[in-house]
């Protein structure tokens, strides 16, 4: 069974390796438009490099990264892409206020000489009242609180309108309020505007409810998640991905439609 | 006797300060980026290139400006190429230390004047060379204020911009150019060792009370400016080195800064607890 929603997130039998230390073998997996995927793993286990190669970050040594379609390395419309690391690098050296990080955002849309539109000046203060910062609009991000660093980060990623969020620990570090708040605009995000969300995570807390199907980096492989032995949180266990054994022993297709 | 009726003073004036206030825009960035001593580095480069001149008889500013921007862009290439960020630079600056001491040994008579470089001589420069520190300065200048949006994105989080479509290995590789800029453009106003510090210490200053990053870029900028005209005044009256009275004014600047910023956070802290205890 193949989803008909548009596939925005696609590894097609990706192979990697840091020298001759292997870390991805064969991996495949799809997220599919307005679906919420989350993968899990132990530290080490290969999810920030499943991260790295899905925004083009580091090449696969076989294998095929798609975005929209498009092999990641001729992919252009990194507009369409937003990206959420984790809350450390919010750790600046100097001062840089939530507006500036947030603007920082449009950078690439708007190209080396661009200048932001009312349009695009709007939209900053649109992300930032949707993510409850916008009366610190003006604060240094290193004076928030870890949750009000995340939503600035998760602000900077939605500035542009993506219709792919890839989020890497975004609860590492923030507490329970904080985390509420990046559920609701999540959920919003899936259920209202469509976007398709890659959410990558060692804790199940945050996603649990939320995700269509959650994956699991194990022993350089993505496979669907272990049951709630491995992931108490998880609750039961998502649909079972349409299962594709290769005839040739490589591993099957995991796909986010839920 | 008033300093300004002098024209020596006139010139070291307009070029400490053009370097100076100019100097900390760049150096946001590269403070930013946790690469401080990057300016450091391409002055014991450009040394070597100083010492070349001397030897091949060429212009000391052409020949630090062509061994820096090409250390500039092997510092690049080697940061890119995998080589932890301290090391590359460890290799550039001792590299640099030892062709311009070679070099200045070879020049015969020049090993004086070579090594004059690296604490610069702002009293004793002709106007042709303060108009070659301003053309650098003004460059460096532009670039910032073209590339200033992608470049804040870069320093901020370079991943995040890449992502974004950020063209980020073509802008990392300029601020290392226009640090290289920097570099040759104080070398005769404040010396090779010295212009780093003003790349540096200035930013660290306005990062103590400045709110936004374009506010850290203007304040620094500003005590840039300031240091110089105070230094080189102070210079003359006490009869000090202009190049080390520029920095220790700077530095002056941040302890100042820093004093201000504990006082005002140890107040709010202290109102915070009143306000806590009343409750």
């Amino acid at each position: 069974m193949t989803s008909r929603r548009p596939v925005a997130l696609e590894f097609d039998h990706v192979t990697f390796g840091y020298g001759r230390t292997p870390v991805l073998r064969e991996a495949c997996l799809r997220v599919a438009q307005g679906r919420f995927v989350a993968v899990v793993g132990a530290n080490g286990s290969g999810k920030t490099t499943l991260l790295k190669l899905g925004l083009g970050l580091l090449r696969p040594a076989a294998g095929t990264v798609r975005l929209f379609g498009q092999p990641v390395q001729t992919f252009r419309d990194w507009p369409s892409v937003g990206y959420v690391p984790q809350r450390a690098a919010a750790a600046s050296a100097l001062p840089i206020s939530v507006e500036e990080v947030v603007r920082s955002g449009l950078a690439g849309r708007l190209g080396l000489l661009g200048r932001p539109s009312a349009e695009d000046r709007d939209r900053v203060e649109h992300v930032t009242d949707l993510l409850g910062v916008a009366t610190l609009r003006r604060s240094p991000i290193t004076r928030l609180s870890g949750g009000q660093q995340q939503r600035v980060l998760l602000a900077r990623a939605l500035v542009t309108r993506p219709r792919l969020l890839v989020l890497d620990e975004p609860t590492t570090g923030v507490d329970a309020g904080a985390r509420s708040v990046l559920r609701e605009s999540l959920e919003h995000l899936v259920a209202v505007e469509g976007v398709a969300v890659t959410y990558i995570s060692h804790d199940p807390e945050g996603f649990s409810g939320l995700a269509d199907q959650v994956l699991e980096v194990c022993a350089g492989r993505v496979i669907p998640a272990r049951d709630d032995h491995e992931h108490p949180h998880l609750g039961p266990a998502e649909p079972s991905a349409p299962a594709r054994t290769p005839a040739d022993g490589t591993q099957q297709l995991t796909e986010g439609q839920g | 006797m008033d300093p300004l009726s002098l024209e020596f003073m006139r010139k070291a004036l307009v070029a400490a300060t053009v370097v100076c206030a100019v100097a900390p825009l760049v150096g946001t960035f590269v403070v930013q980026r946790q690469q401080s001593l990057t300016g450091d580095g391409l002055g014991h480069v450009a040394f070597a290139g100083v010492g070349l001149a001397f030897l091949v008889g060429a212009s000391p500013l052409f020949g630090a400006l062509a061994m820096t921007l090409l250390a500039a862009a092997a510092l690049h290439r080697m940061q890119r190429g995998g080589l932890a960020g301290d090391l590359s630079l460890a290799l550039v600056f001792y590299g640099g230390i030892a062709l311009g001491y070679l070099f200045a040994s070879r020049s015969g008579g020049g090993v004086n004047a070579v090594l004059g470089f690296l604490f610069g001589s702002p009293l004793d420069l002709q106007w042709a060379e303060v108009a070659a520190v301003v053309a650098l300065s003004l460059l460096v200048l532009a670039v910032v204020v073209v590339l200033y949006r992608p470049l804040v994105a870069v320093a901020f989080d370079e991943a995040a911009a890449r992502v974004a479509g950020v063209p980020a290995d073509g802008l990392v590789l300029t601020l290392t150019l226009i640090v290289a800029l920097v570099v040759v453009g104080g070398m005769s106003a404040l010396g090779l060792l010295l212009i780093s510090a003003m790349m540096v210490v200035p930013v660290a200053a306005a990062a103590q009370v400045a709110t936004s990053y374009r506010g850290t870029m203007v304040l620094a900028s500003g005590i840039g400016a300031g240091s110089a005209v105070t230094g080189l005044l102070l210079a003359y009256h006490a009869d000090a080195t202009p190049g080390a009275s520029i920095v220790l004014v700077a530095i002056a600047c941040y302890l100042a800064a820093a004093t201000v910023r504990a006082t005002v956070s140890r107040r709010a802290d202290s109102a915070r607890w009143s306000r806590t205890v009343s409750q």
